[in-house]
């Protein structure tokens, strides 16, 4: 951009030396790219290069621990990763994971940012506190409620095997728990966002409009239906998106919890990509999963963008 | 406020909430009291509420790690991270939002896609990288890969937030001859201090809990307490106990700033969602 803007600015008379005599035009665009340039380099050079590079290993049979026998195999990675078990397992897990976790953070988070919406002193301290969760790292999240829910010394864990709620084993033995654990931990770390996000979004609402609509006789229900959620939309893309494409790349928990046990039965996308890249070294289908998953994010944020322009395009007519 | 919360809807609604907080601080609070209880207290069936205090697990878990060198690293890498994103990304989704190039939006949201790149498929190029320019082992590995995912994350956000801003002011101001420089420092930068400080906040946090990419690149001199807590995690001689100890160091810090800062949390998301 700053090279096209350039010989212009030379042509005017004898201003080849200084910007102060670029056109205004010239000079804004010339500021503007440099005030962007530096963050689209360095993301380019430290992200998106290693993806494209980690796009062409995936063309490959490549082991680290073996890299005297990398070989171009094209497509192969892929069609291993469609009919092997594990990794369809994995495919299903990551969508269950993530559209269950989803799902309840977004019922969640509307209740409790429905709740939190009136401005007031008790409102304000309990939002300050009900943030909390976010900042805990999920290791330590991994390891609570690894604690919390052991069978046999667990507080939570031997009250619910007691009440036979879970098996006697508790609720990592069998595959079905594991897997409500997992949903569960997600969700008591990121309803707070979810929360966090709608509340902002109701923040953000035109208050004159609610008012009108409660001085028509509408009942909360109504409110809250015809009024409230179709203005909220946009606060309720971003709150999914960014949910669903966090809770899509779930990692730290299974690491430290279930360990994608027992069996592959916690197995998810992310997981199975640092197990075969990280433990085993194959970096060639490691690649090859984690494009997958690449496929998928984009995908959301596709849908995402579309959503928006139709909400804007709807509440602009 | 009395009057108020006598009305039966008003405390039926905060009576949800006050029981929404217990469930969303009681891990907290037993990863916090863990480390003060004598071991075999712990798991105590039927849980005991009142137990005597000891300082033992923290006497231990001084005697395995460099606490003060494990917070030093931790507080260089996420503070330097955080530093290189705002750097970055505060200016460039300023450039975003208002130089009107028609694939400024795109851009934005190619930023977003950035942030939410599953990192397992970079971790391996990034460690080849490097190695090759010789930096593993050393913080500047960590700090440019947690920077690079969080300067993504802040061009986004920023870009959303200085499209909220009415740029009349901007105008205004440059109209008056404020150079470029002056408008975006003097006027625009001011407006926009809630969404920094949101930003920060997330991708200090982000850094400070981040464990798979400092395991990788860093050795056992400039390790992070996140590796320390995972390196601990599954050894067979630290307890819950000592695991509680080691962990205040790791969720403390973020509580305090969480909750000093927490309005910004709500102004920087309001704001940006206008």
């Amino acid at each position: 951009m700053a090279a096209s803007t350039l010989p212009r600015a030379t042509g005017s008379f004898g201003s080849f030396l200084g910007l102060r005599r670029m056109r205004y035009v010239s000079r804004r665009r010339l500021f503007m790219a440099m005030f962007g340039a530096p963050a689209i380099v360095y993301v380019i050079a430290i992200a998106v290069w290693p993806i494209a590079q980690g796009m062409w290993f995936s063309l490959f049979e490549y082991n680290l621990l073996r890299p005297q026998r990398t070989e171009f195999i094209g497509l192969e990675n892929y069609a291993r990763l469609l009919s092997d078990p594990t990794a369809i397992r994995a495919i299903l897990n990551t969508f269950l994971f993530t559209i269950a976790a989803v799902a309840i953070e977004f019922m969640l988070g509307l209740g409790i940012a429905l709740l939190l919406w009136r401005d007031d002193a008790f409102n304000r301290i309990v939002l300050a506190l009900v943030l909390v969760p976010l900042s805990i790292t999920p290791l330590a999240v991994g390891l609570i409620f690894n604690a919390l829910l052991q069978a046999e010394f667990g507080i939570l864990g031997y009250f619910l095997a007691n009440v036979h709620v879970t098996a006697p084993g508790g609720l990592f033995s069998t595959a079905a728990g594991a897997m409500t654990a997992l949903i569960t931990i997600d969700v008591w770390q990121w309803t707070p966002l979810m929360a966090l996000i709608l509340l902002a979004g109701l923040k953000a609402l035109p208050g004159d409009v609610i008012e009108a609509a409660s001085v028509d006789g509408a009942t909360a229900g109504q409110r809250l239906s015809h009024v409230v959620l179709p203005l909220l939309l946009p606060a309720i893309f971003l709150a999914l998106i960014l949910r669903t494409m966090d809770a899509f790349r779930v990692f730290d928990s299974v690491f430290v919890t279930t360990k994608g046990g027992p069996g592959d039965s916690t197995y998810v996308l992310m997981f199975y990509a640092v197990k075969e890249g990280l433990e085993f070294f194959n970096i060639g289908y490691a690649s090859a999963i984690s494009n997958l998953m690449l496929l998928c994010i984009a995908g959301f944020a596709v849908l995402f963008i579309i959503f928006v322009r139709r909400a804007d395009a709807q509440t602009n007519t | 406020m009395s009057a108020r919360a006598r009305q039966p809807h008003i405390v039926a609604q905060r009576l949800t909430l006050m029981v929404t907080l217990l469930i969303f601080l009681a891990p907290i609070v037993w990863l916090i009291t863990t480390a003060y209880k004598p071991a075999r207290e712990i798991f105590a069936v039927p849980p005991q509420l009142l137990f005597s205090p000891t300082f033992a697990n923290f006497e231990q878990i001084f005697r395995i790690f460099d606490v003060p060198q494990l917070l030093w690293a931790s507080i260089l890498i996420s503070g330097a991270s955080t530093l290189l994103s705002l750097l970055l990304g505060v200016p460039a989704g300023y450039a975003l939002a208002r130089s009107g190039w028609r694939w400024g939006p795109a851009v934005a949201y190619f930023f977003l896609l950035v942030r939410m790149v599953p990192f397992a498929a970079t971790l391996i190029p990034f460690y080849l990288l490097m190695r090759d320019l010789g930096l593993l082992g050393s913080y500047w590995g960590v700090v440019l890969i947690n920077a690079v995912f969080n300067t993504a994350f802040v061009v986004w956000m920023m870009y959303s937030y200085f499209r909220s801003v009415p740029k009349e002011l901007e105008e205004a101001a440059l109209s008056d001859g404020c150079t470029l420089f002056g408008a975006f420092f003097q006027v625009a930068l001011p407006l926009v201090v809630p969404g920094i400080i949101a930003s920060a906040l997330f991708c200090l946090i982000l850094s400070w809990n981040n464990f798979l990419f400092p395991a990788f690149l860093t050795t056992a001199n400039t390790k992070p307490l996140s590796v320390a807590l995972l390196s601990a995690y599954g050894t067979k001689d630290i307890t819950w106990g000592t695991m509680g100890a080691l962990a205040h160091f790791l969720v403390l810090p973020m509580i305090a700033i969480t909750l000093g800062l927490n309005k910004y949390f709500v102004r920087g998301w309001t704001q940006g969602l206008r």
